[in-house]
């Protein structure tokens, strides 16, 4: 089982210059302080124009910084978005190759679509063809990375013969992963043999049907280049001694963060398609099942990982056993915690968690 | 977080009176029906709303037009316009005024549903290539649009969203929350040409259309469900929302 750290950059009203600096000041401690105790991965998301719910545009540029900060913890971009009107499918080629090499090859790919009208509308986007552009995107980028020089007659794009530079430092090319909110889009990496980054929460059943399937469909799959066949999902994180404690400030930045995620408009409800079926929520609902985890009493949803160390690990415990590789955590939104409560937390997590899940790591090391 | 920031006393003054809350549904079969959405500008996103709900990013509102052709009432034309919002977690629209083509039915869909109403003119004109819609009360026109090139989509390809509708009701003043169900038969999607616009005619000045999304024509069976929920308007859903009427 693997951990991460999973940035949106949520920034608390008003949106002063201060505010926004300070969200992402105290993101990249986050991160430092994650790669010195143990955890995996960082994730950032690209989004934009999401008031509130996410300030992360440029993840290229953070991730970079992230980067240069750290020593072993993996860089995830997580997600490109791959639509023609948002990013050039040869500049993120690039940028991904130069940021793995920044990175001294800590590069994890991901690729997305956009599941918001928000952004859609805001570049003009047509979401009749997003899923056709990504599925371009994913088919061509390996190419880039891999080949020489590459040329591309497509739908989306099109490019004569050229040497896209620089190339990946890992061989064959960085791990690539979708993004996953959509019901079904779990079978489009698996066909594709891309690792599933969930990125919406729901309950453990659930994962545990869309995982399942994913690993019998990623076994007969046709790769657009080095399989990935993880599984990753995303969750809340608040590890405090006290459990009471941990459920009061987990829960209020939990609720927060699905507050902002409802206010945006979903492609769905603004723009009549086949192309989302399904509204793209993110945040648990205030009404999931508890399923009877120690953090019941206090209203943390089943799975929920906010709690004391002991919960946290059953709740992991919990999705290591339906087939989930990896969980990534978000660990605080709009600075409802202050930030020494949410390194505290990172930290007993790395203390007492993460050892749970590698017996032969010693306190604060990387297993 | 954006929430509304209109003084609840505001939509108590035109609100309509709802002696109980609809213990029944009522069906429409068979009915054509227009939901054409538009961005609206953010100046005053929250000033139209109360407390209980929060706007959309961006803001949105949108005219629904529905002809129906045989109901319990007879047949009828309406049409609403609504603001996209959410009330909590969930996606809605608030209501902001209907005009009804006859007064029967705007009484009906007044005191058993918590609509605005106001008797006036409702055309719905389709043809192969485009259609129409017109709505108006007293000679003026409060809306025109036109919607050319249709596109045929599925009949699950588009959302529909709960009203909230301020309304007097037997436990005072409330956004009374009506469910509305679409059995979509047929659906096309298309480009849409808003001509006319007159947002204070319509009850909220400060609409002001800025992008125009796809509008969808189709025919549907559509239900009004019986009433289940309603909200105090000045404090958030979490805490003003109740359970009413029908069980």
């Amino acid at each position: 089982m693997k951990f991460g750290i999973f940035h949106e950059l949520a920034t608390p009203r008003p949106f002063t210059r201060e505010n926004e600096a300070k969200v992402i000041r105290n993101a990249l401690e986050q991160v430092r302080v994650a790669d010195e105790v143990g955890f995996d991965t960082v994730w950032a998301v690209e989004h934009h124009f999401l008031e509130g719910y996410s300030h992360s545009s440029a993840p290229e540029v953070f991730l970079t910084a992230c980067a240069a900060q750290t020593e072993k913890i993996r860089i995830g971009h997580g997600a490109v978005v791959c639509v023609r009107e948002m990013n050039h499918p040869i500049r993120v080629a690039e940028r991904a190759a130069m940021l793995d090499i920044i990175s001294n090859g800590r590069l994890e790919f991901g690729t997305a679509r956009s599941s918001t009208w928000t952004e859609l509308g805001g570049f003009e986007a047509d979401p009749d063809r997003t899923k056709q552009d990504w599925d371009e995107y994913v088919r061509a980028i390996p190419g880039m990375w891999t080949q020489e020089r590459f040329s591309w007659k497509g739908n989306c794009f099109s490019m004569p013969e050229r040497a896209v530079l620089p190339k990946p430092l890992q061989q064959p090319h960085p791990p690539m992963w979708v993004t996953v909110t959509s019901p079904g889009t779990e079978l489009d990496a698996a066909d594709r043999g891309l690792g599933c980054l969930g990125v919406s929460t729901g309950s453990v059943a659930d994962q545990e049907k869309r995982t399942n399937e994913y690993h019998r469909r990623i076994q007969l799959c046709d790769p657009i280049g080095a399989v990935n066949d993880q599984v990753a999902t995303l969750n809340f994180m608040h590890c405090h001694e006290d459990l009471e404690v941990a459920a009061k400030r987990g829960m209020s930045f939990l609720g927060m963060f699905g507050l902002l995620n409802s206010h945006l408009l979903f492609t769905r409800e603004a723009y009549a398609t086949t192309g989302y079926q399904s509204l793209g929520g993110l945040a648990a609902p205030a009404s999931s099942k508890s399923g009877g985890n120690p953090g019941a009493a206090y209203g943390v949803p089943e799975g929920v990982c906010i709690g004391d160390p002991k919960a946290i690990i059953e709740a992991i415990k919990r999705w290591e056993s339906v087939g989930v590789d990896q969980v990534n955590f978000l660990v605080n939104a709009c600075e409802l915690l202050p930030q020494e409560q949410v390194l505290d937390s990172l930290r007993l997590f790395a203390r007492e968690v993460i050892p749970a899940f590698r017996p032969s790591a010693t306190d604060g090391g990387q297993g | 977080m954006l929430a509304g920031t209109a003084d609840p006393k505001g939509f108590e003054r035109d609100a309509p009176t709802m002696p109980s809350f609809a213990e029944n549904g009522v069906e429409f079969p068979n009915a054509v029906f227009v939901q054409a959405l538009f961005e609206i500008e953010a100046a005053s996103m929250c000033e139209m709303l109360p407390p209980a709900l929060h706007p959309t990013l961006p803001p949105v509102a949108g005219i629904t037009v529905l002809d129906v052709p045989e109901s319990e009432w007879g047949p009828f034309r309406m049409a609403e316009l609504r603001i996209q919002c959410r009330s909590g977690l969930r996606s809605r629209a608030m209501g902001v005024s209907t005009v009804v083509d006859r007064a029967e039915v705007g009484v009906e869909l007044a005191e058993r549903f918590g609509f605005r109403v106001v008797l006036g003119e409702v055309a719905l004109e389709r043809a192969y290539h485009e259609t129409r819609i017109e709505v108006g009360a007293e000679g003026a026109t409060w809306a025109s649009a036109a919607m050319r090139g249709p596109k045929r989509i599925g009949e699950g390809d588009m959302q529909f969203v709960s009203t909230m509708h301020p309304a007097q009701t037997p436990v005072g003043f409330r956004l009374v929350q009506l469910d509305t169900r679409y059995g979509v038969q047929r659906a096309e999607r298309a480009p849409l040409d808003l001509e006319v616009f007159d947002a204070a005619a319509w009850g909220e000045s400060r609409i002001v259309p800025s992008l125009m999304l796809p509008a969808v024509v189709g025919i549907a069976d559509v239900r009004l469900d019986a009433i289940r929920f309603a909200c105090r308007a000045e404090v958030m859903a979490f805490e003003g929302s109740e359970k009413v009427g029908a069980r």
